[in-house]
């Protein structure tokens, strides 16, 4: 049972073309990291970042958008080693006119095709992933034990329907669903979100994969399920100890599940780094978009001196109008006079600042 | 796919946003259906118009038995004359009397009934759906060409009578479409938000039920609905039901030139035919296009 | 010292159930008590929070308090006068006094209108204005929630989450309200913008002296900005007290559970405790299988704690809210210390 996978992305874009506008969104822009085997990585951001759709791009699960995909995805097993999305760039033509994209045509069978012999034996079996509605993720009419029970049987090899029934409840009770031999015959309607999300975790862990993907597991749960799902992921953590990719817009809880973050904003990463050294509360070098991020949240001295909470100014950003310069700069509440040009006419490289930490900011040195 | 990075181009600034975009998002052959459908449309009226005023190339009652049965084009009758020597163009055109005003009356019939038992039904609560339910199904089931012989029967062919009927006959359609949306309006909370700011009941049916979300529905009924009584005014005349000679009609224009096909004479009857085909198209292009824009090009 | 504005007098909001798809209903009749004899003050210039897991009636309080729910009985006392005793007629004019921010964003945005029509309605609503005064004040609103004067051309689909908010906000300022119901108005936001928001309403609280009822699942928040907390537990109110006190030195076994929940201070062995034993008592809880007596009692550490003691489960001595400290009030027979 491999549990040891490594997944690297490098240069990753994901560009959707709109017609009417004749320019592209910039979904994912440029975006490197890299997750060791058994390490969990946090995605953290607001919307529009990029966060889900880096990990949709990873699954190949946007294939029949119209978007366009470049860069390396490798998925390492120990046993081999996958480039997801090799060759994609074959279907996809652009017509340009003085290096303006007038149009984009995309083979969308081709690519779905290819995509899905790419992703044969990988997507749900390698690579598992927790999406964020979890009721919707699940089948109505089946119940929730004889999904998991398939899951086990396509996945982890295991046809013996008795066995796999087993198995189901074994993982039930890993993800402390009480009294495991009844709920496997409800059906998703009779359970609360909190067991619903339980229950795909279940599920994606009894297809024993190498590599984890959850977006937003916590979102959308009431506060105190949310301790309670992010309690049994630092469990299984210890316990299964699988690669995970952990995207949430909660800080917390990447706080507590991951080892290593990335801070995205508008599509590109603005901070990578252990999370100690990035969200820490008092860390001491920040990009100013954690910085503020963490501002945000309300802790004890804004409650109790009755504190304004430290807003971004202005709206989160549109990925249609990415200006030249820094992301961020329009937002940014550090520019000082020295550096704004910088700002406003270059977009800054991550660069690396302390072993491990990396930055994309003019304020960290040129 | 290496390269892309050189396409960094953004949002062509100025590109506003404006009131017309969902006609931009329009598929073609939606707004080519609506288009003719329009003129159609104009057509209908204008000679009905035309009509109204007597305003035509020629008198439709004048016989000039010199001229008895022209081919179109000839002697300066557009599209030649009938057996007895009236002019075609000018009896089409006044044929529009037959179907314009009765097709109104109609659609207000089936438009006015239904959307007051739609909001009925859709508003209020379990009851008064269930009453306005039963009274609708009710009217849904007599068989339209049953009641429609019976009122000719006991009255007179008269097609005002007759578009009564199928107004009436048409509530249901209209009725049952209306308190769809509002069921599903209802659970928008924005009818909620209106009563909280304290909007009397009758403005929130009026202004966000009617107005602003029925609107294209009760357009769309009413194209159907002029559609629908074309092909019966001349279903009827052609029967022999409808207008009576000399007054002229479409279907009985077909009726009364069906005698000269074999002598070749086609025209007599293939314009008054060709125009009901056009016409009763143009309407249903028009309803068909109109829901494909409307309904699916408000939102984004 | 400030006058009270609103009281609330054993509210109760019952709905009947009809063809439920799962089978039992301990309650009689298949009613399901949403609201179950609620009862609080609050004074001008105040903010009450109001917490509690999904379902426990929260919503519902707040819409039945501006009648946009029809309750059941109990008694809604506006500066004074019982609002639900007044017909829908009279009521109508008091509207403009108290309104909603609704949880969903898209909630009051007829998708169809442009914003500035949706706030030129409001302000009609209830004053006669016309022309340039009406101009001006839509511009005066679009200030006070600090929007740009451009959203006033677009329609609702065109804007962000936050400014979808704000929209709301001005429509109920636009409207001349003293009294907001704020209904999750930081949920289904970026953080960044739920700071905004948050923010937007404390300047605003102290700008037009405005009363809130700020119903939130976030706990953070709901400290941050309440005067006053009153915590929920299935239709009713089990714990009300100061802020502070609340998160800080809960009475009630389940205020405590709620608070040492919070993701970043994690109390282990509060936890596990209210865990009882293996799992259990997850998720939500669910009006079908109704505990006599207490209605916690069924996840309360406590009880298990003190030996399941009979008073808790005995139906004649369901807890009621009795003081416990200075404006502190706990429903329970055995509160912590």
């Amino acid at each position: 049972m491999s549990r040891g996978a490594t997944l690297s992305v490098e240069n990753l874009r994901t560009y959707f073309y709109t017609k009417d506008r004749q320019a592209f969104v910039r979904a994912v822009d440029g975006v490197d990291f890299k997750i060791e085997t058994g390490e969990t990585v946090g995605l953290v951001g607001e919307s529009g970042s990029g966060k889900t759709m880096t990990a949709l791009s990873i699954l190949g699960l946007n294939a029949g958008d119209p978007g366009v995909i470049s860069g390396t995805i490798l998925y390492g097993n120990g046993s081999f080693e996958k480039n997801l999305l090799q060759d994609l760039g074959r279907y996809v033509q652009l017509r340009v006119e003085d290096g303006w994209v007038l149009e984009v045509r995309k083979d969308g069978r081709g690519w779905r095709r290819h995509s899905e012999r790419l992703m044969r034996g990988i997507r749900g079996k390698e690579i598992a992933m927790i999406f964020q509605d979890p009721r919707g993720s699940l089948n109505p009419f089946v119940p929730v034990g004889k999904q998991i029970a398939e899951a086990v049987r396509l996945h982890a090899g295991i046809k013996d329907r008795r066995e796999a029934r087993e198995k189901a409840l074994f993982w039930l009770e890993q993800v402390r669903i009480d009294s495991p031999g009844l709920r496997y015959d409800n059906y998703p309607y009779g359970l609360s979100g909190g067991m619903c999300q339980r229950v795909l975790i279940a599920m994606a862990l009894a297809s024993e994969p190498s590599l984890l993907i959850a977006d937003e597991p916590t979102t959308g749960l009431d506060a105190t399920i949310q301790a309670k799902v992010v309690d049994l992921l630092e469990e299984l953590k210890s316990t299964v100890r699988v690669t995970t990719l952990l995207i949430s817009h909660d800080i917390q809880v990447i706080r507590r599940l991951a080892d290593r973050v990335a801070v995205m904003y508008g599509g590109g990463i603005m901070e990578y780094g252990a999370v100690r050294d990035t969200l820490a509360a008092e860390a001491a070098s920040n990009h100013p978009y954690t910085a503020a991020l963490l501002g945000c949240i309300p802790d004890r001295r804004h409650i109790r001196d009755k504190l304004p909470l430290q807003a971004i100014e202005g709206d989160v950003v549109d990925t249609l109008t990415i200006p030249e310069g820094c992301r961020f700069y329009p937002r940014c509440n550090q520019v000082h006079p020295e550096i704004r040009e910088r700002c406003q006419g270059h977009e800054p490289e991550l660069r690396e600042i302390s072993p491990g930490h990396w930055l994309r900011c003019w304020l960290f040195g040129d | 796919m290496g390269g892309m990075k050189q396409y960094r181009q953004t949002s062509r600034q100025g590109l506003k946003v404006g009131r017309l975009t969902f006609l931009r998002a329009a598929a073609p052959r939606d707004l080519v259906c609506v288009g003719y459908g329009l003129c159609i449309a104009l057509v209908v009226v204008l000679s009905y118009i035309l009509g109204f005023l007597k305003l035509l190339p020629y008198d439709p009652q004048d016989m000039d038995l010199t001229l008895m049965m022209v081919p179109p084009g000839a002697s300066g009758h557009l599209l030649g004359t009938d057996f007895m020597g009236r002019d075609i163009l000018a009896r089409l055109i006044l044929g529009t009397q037959a179907y314009f005003l009765p097709g109104l009356l109609g659609i207000t019939i089936a438009l006015s009934l239904g959307a007051l038992f739609g909001i009925l039904a859709g508003y209020r609560e379990r009851t008064a759906d269930r009453t306005i339910s039963f009274v609708v199904n009710l009217i849904d089931s007599f068989p339209r060409l049953v009641l429609i012989l019976l009122v000719i029967a006991a009255f007179k062919p008269d097609i005002y009578y007759i578009m009564v009927v199928v107004g009436i006959t048409n509530v249901p359609t209209v009725a049952s479409l209306i308190r769809g949306k509002i069921q599903f309006l209802r659970d928008k909370n924005f009818i909620e938000a209106a009563v909280a700011i304290g909007l009397n009941t009758r403005s929130i049916i009026l202004k966000h039920i009617l107005w602003y979300n029925c609107r294209s529905l009760l357009i769309i009924q009413a194209t159907l609905g002029m559609a629908e009584a074309i092909l019966i005014e001349t279903s009827l005349s052609y029967l022999g039901f409808g207008v009576q000679e000399p007054t002229p009609s479409w279907g009985n224009m077909v009726l009364s030139g069906a005698n000269y096909l074999l002598q070749g004479k086609f025209w007599l009857s293939t314009t008054p035919a060709l125009a009901i085909l056009v016409t009763i198209l143009g309407f249903h292009l028009l309803g068909d296009g109109l829901n494909n824009i409307l309904e699916a090009g408000g939102k984004k | 010292m400030a006058r009270t504005i609103l009281e609330v007098v054993d509210l109760r909001k019952h709905f009947s159930q009809r063809r439920r798809v799962f089978a039992l209903g301990s309650s009689p009749q298949g009613i399901i008590p949403a609201v179950d004899g609620v009862s609080f003050y609050l004074k001008e210039h105040e903010t009450l929070g109001l917490v509690g897991e999904s379902g426990c009636g929260k919503t519902t309080v707040g819409k039945t308090i501006l009648r946009l729910l029809p309750a059941t009985s109990g008694k809604v006392l506006f500066d004074g006068r019982d609002i639900l005793a007044l017909s829908p007629a009279d009521f109508r004019p008091l509207r403009k006094e108290m309104q909603i921010v609704f949880q969903d964003l898209d909630a009051g945005l007829n998708p169809k209108m442009r914003i500035r029509a949706i706030l030129e309605e409001a302000v009609r609503v209830h004053y006669a204005m016309e022309g340039a005064q009406l101009r001006s004040r839509i511009k005066e609103l679009l200030e006070q929630v600090n929007l740009k004067e451009s959203t006033l051309g677009q329609f609702p689909h065109e804007l962000s989450g936050g400014e979808k908010r704000r929209v709301g906000v001005a429509r109920a300022l636009a409207v001349g309200a003293r009294f907001i119901v704020a209904d999750e108005p930081t949920s289904a936001l970026d953080v960044s913008i739920q700071a905004q928001v948050v923010n937007l309403f404390r300047n605003l609280q102290e700008a037009l002296g405005l009363s809130y009822m700020f119903i939130s699942h976030d706990l953070r928040m709901v400290e941050l900005i309440s005067h006053k907390v009153a915590v929920m537990y299935l239709g009713k109110i089990v714990e009300l007290g100061l802020a502070g006190q609340i998160a800080h030195a809960p009475r009630h076994p389940y205020t405590q559970i709620l608070w040492s929940s919070l993701v970043e201070k994690q109390n282990r062995e509060v936890l596990a405790a209210s865990l009882g034993g293996r799992s259990a008592k997850w998720g939500l809880f669910d009006f079908e299988h109704q505990t006599d007596g207490c209605r916690f009692s069924a996840r309360c550490p406590v009880y298990q704690e003190r030996g399941r003691p009979e008073v808790c489960t005995d139906p004649g001595a369901e807890p009621e809210l009795r003081d416990s400290g200075t404006a502190h009030k706990v429903a329970c027979h055995f509160p912590l210390c």
